[in-house]
């Protein structure tokens, strides 16, 4: 990498979650790399393989995909054997002249493969951790060793917000300085307010989120009857799907609640904002939550939002944007009350106004920007030599995990020099770009060719 | 991000996101970590205070050995089952009127429980171990003496790891514990010579099982000092029991007796000072309500 002025990267996210699984980090991935092949980077994403997507595939602006033909265990996530993924990994970074593996969310097996290997490779790295974790139980215990493993060498680390980053810092023993706090963001133009789209004769409260224990769906299962009892004119919309729906159905049957309480099951993300707009109040019941999408999303609508305070939802949106509680009906109850007296009063600020203030927060573009930043400054940075590594291992993952994994990188090491020995790198074709300073996709798209959505395998 | 760690003047870091603030995205600050909290559930424990609660294990524990060790004495032919039968029905009625003397009378009242449904629970009892102990007797005859011998081990062995110590844990199920403790007295029942012996035993098991630790609870509750008594007694006669069998097994039950009223305590109390757990505003939140209520 020549140093001074912007420098294109070539950028490999890895991670098991992307489309079309939906969720969190597989938007955060897809929306991150989109804005980065706008500012120039060539990007491709490695995935596995989900049903009958495999191969590789191209999508929006020349983004390359590839699905891995790799096993999923548990929760679309792969196994790990730290080795079986050498071979394949290896042969991408090398065709795609990969300099930085950014890898996402601790929950992904292949992202923590992909660095692994990355970094026996001597490719930088970095890391996005999505989700916040306990201390306290022996499965947290397990997991954030391995976390340790896995973050000790690796270039650096950003986080969704600044509790996830003290998160982080402690189940993996980081230095703080090698940590950057990077916000998810939002679409402000698929979320916009239509105060048309409300029934002004009743308060409508909407909940838009998985249906599970985390959610803090029990919370909801108090709520509801509590306020329905008292406020007749309060309506519920619940999106969203999952094991903790058969609660909130006996709560609707045990007080007859049925043309008050709608539940809609699981929705498209892009149904959520036509959900959103019918609402006044917002209301998250999360137990833990690193940044909380669904809050920014809902302001962005126009809503009043409600929520618990836990994990980084404090320092998502401002005080006067949010009515933060503690996480028991009571609370929550005194909350949306105070939105509903404000709503009455008609104290609360116009959508119109909310969403102008909310959509300057977060923008992919930013994120994107920042990123940047970051991978500048590991583009500067050395990658740790086999020794130094093997040294950082065992000085910092402890006495016997550090021997171990130093042993299964001496291991992963030998494998990739019979790797080479078998395939040299020199004979590995080198594929085309489709994004980035020579893209073949970028230049089309500037000889003003039409813009498509290609999906093939290519030929290269 | 050469300038990283420089805050910049007459600007104060705030912990939001939602402002794009002249700081590095690395940028640490003094507040970091502030929220952090060390051992917050962690309790300080006094000596005296586990000493006395590992009791109740010490008590479990010489309730199997004074258990096993009549049995022997009845397989040796030493004890009659009518002496057995006579000493244990006295024992009975004793720790029945102590049962209520202890108290005064308050857990019957509040029970509402009569002594007419006491009896009748007793004879009833009485009458079907009775009635099914030629039963009992010849249950286990195709079954090796070993597998009898390895399966009340077993049992035994079981009872004391699920039985309520007074622990809140999930391991805990007094169901289960007594179950598998008059399933290994029914296994060594059958060894025993007749019918009768058989009858006994599985009577003593429940007496010593099931009522004894009942007793023991109240005792405990209402006059610890004569429960730290009873123990005391109880676990020397446990102890003087089993030097008449074997002289080494009573050293060794003497010196796990000690270990857990005294070594364990103490080994607790040490790794307390060790203890450390660290919590913040990125634990899950914990649901401290009752929610059942809307429910039902």
């Amino acid at each position: 990498m020549e140093g001074g002025g912007p420098e294109a990267h070539s950028v490999c996210m890895v991670s098991d979650f992307f489309y079309p699984n939906m969720g969190g980090v597989e938007s955060h991935v897809y929306q991150l790399s989109q804005c980065l092949i706008e500012r120039g980077h060539k990007v491709l994403v490695v995935t596995h393989a989900y049903g009958h997507r495999k191969g590789v595939r191209y999508l929006t602006n020349g983004l390359k995909v590839y699905y891995l033909p790799l096993k999923v265990m548990y929760n679309q996530s792969t196994a790990t054997t730290l080795f079986h993924s050498l071979p394949l990994l290896r042969y991408i970074f090398v065709r795609e002249r990969v300099t930085i593996v950014h890898a996402h969310s601790s929950f992904s097996a292949m992202a923590h493969d992909a660095l692994f290997h990355a970094k026996t490779m001597g490719l930088r790295t970095v890391f996005t951790d999505h989700s916040l974790f306990g201390f306290a139980d022996v499965s947290s215990v397990l997991t954030n060793k391995l976390l340790t493993v896995s973050l000790c060498d690796t270039n650096h680390i950003i986080c969704v917000s600044y509790t996830s980053k003290e998160n982080t810092v402690l189940r993996a023993a980081l230095d703080p300085r090698i940590v950057s706090v990077i916000p998810n963001a939002v679409d402000p133009t698929d979320f916009t307010p239509d105060p048309s789209r409300r029934d002004d004769s009743t308060i409508t409260i909407v909940v838009v989120s998985r249906l599970v224990y985390r959610k803090g769906i029990d919370l909801l299962s108090g709520i509801i009857p509590e306020l329905c009892q008292k406020y007749p004119e309060i309506h519920f919309i619940v999106g969203g799907e999952g094991p903790k729906r058969i609660i909130l159905e006996e709560v609707r049957e045990r007080y007859q609640l049925h043309d008050r309480v709608r539940l809609l099951g699981g929705l498209e993300h892009q149904d959520v904002r036509n959900v959103l707009v019918q609402g006044h109040i917002f209301l998250n019941t999360s137990l833990t939550e690193a940044f909380c999408m669904a809050i920014v999303e809902a302001a962005s609508c126009g809503l009043q939002v409600v929520s618990t305070r836990v994990g980084g939802i404090p320092e998502v949106l401002p005080e006067n944007l949010i009515i933060l509680c503690e996480p028991s009906v009571k609370s929550l109850c005194d909350g949306l009350e105070k939105a509903i007296s404000q709503l009455r009063s008609g104290t609360l600020p116009s959508p119109e106004t909310v969403h102008n203030e909310v959509k300057t927060f977060y923008t992919w573009r930013n994120v994107a920007e920042r990123t940047e930043k970051v991978y500048d400054r590991v583009a500067d940075e050395v990658v740790l030599p086999m020794k130094e590594r093997l040294d950082r291992l065992m000085t910092h993952c402890g006495p016997v995990t550090g021997c171990i994994f130093a042993f299964f990188a001496v291991l992963n090491f030998l494998l990739l020099a019979f790797l080479r020995w078998m395939t040299p790198d020199s004979i590995i074709d080198v594929a085309i770009d489709a994004t980035g300073p020579k893209g073949a996709w970028t230049k089309q798209c500037l000889f003003g060719k039409k813009r498509r959505v290609k999906e093939e395998l290519p030929n290269s | 991000m050469t300038c990283a760690q420089q805050p910049v003047p007459g600007r104060r870091w705030q912990k939001v996101l939602y402002e794009r603030q002249p700081f590095p995205d690395n940028y640490v600050d003094q507040r970091f970590l502030e929220e952090l909290r060390k051992n917050v559930h962690a309790r300080q424990y006094r000596y005296q205070a586990v000493v006395f609660q590992s009791g109740a294990v010490v008590q479990q524990l010489c309730s199997v050995c004074v258990f096993v060790l009549t049995w022997w004495y009845m397989d040796a032919g030493m004890l009659s089952p009518q002496g057995l039968f006579g000493a244990a029905l006295v024992s009975s009625l004793l720790g029945y009127v102590l049962f209520d003397a202890v108290d005064g009378g308050a857990g019957r009242w509040a029970s509402g429980r009569t002594r007419w449904a006491d009896l009748k629970s007793t004879l009833v009892f009485a009458a079907f171990t009775y009635g099914f102990s030629p039963v009992l007797k010849t249950l286990t005859e195709s079954i090796s003496t070993d597998t009898i011998y390895a399966m009340s081990a077993l049992m035994l062995l079981g009872h004391l790891i699920f039985f309520d110590y007074g622990a809140n844990a999930a391991i805990v199920s007094s169901t289960l514990s007594l179950n598998m403790a008059i399933f290994a007295s029914v296994c060594l029942a059958s060894r025993l010579p007749r019918a009768l012996h058989a009858f006994v035993m599985v009577t003593f098991a429940m007496q010593i099982f099931a009522l004894w630790p009942m007793l023991q609870k109240k005792l405990k509750a209402q006059t610890p000092r004569c429960y730290v008594g009873v123990t005391v007694l109880f676990a020397l006669a446990a102890l003087a029991g089993l030097a008449t069998v074997s002289s080494v097994g009573a050293v060794l039950f003497a010196s796990l007796l000690l270990a857990i009223s005294c070594l364990c305590p103490y080994c607790l109390i040490r790794l307390q000072l060790l203890k450390d757990n660290i919590h913040g505003p990125w634990d899950e939140a914990e649901i401290k309500e009752d929610l059942s209520r809307f429910l039902m």
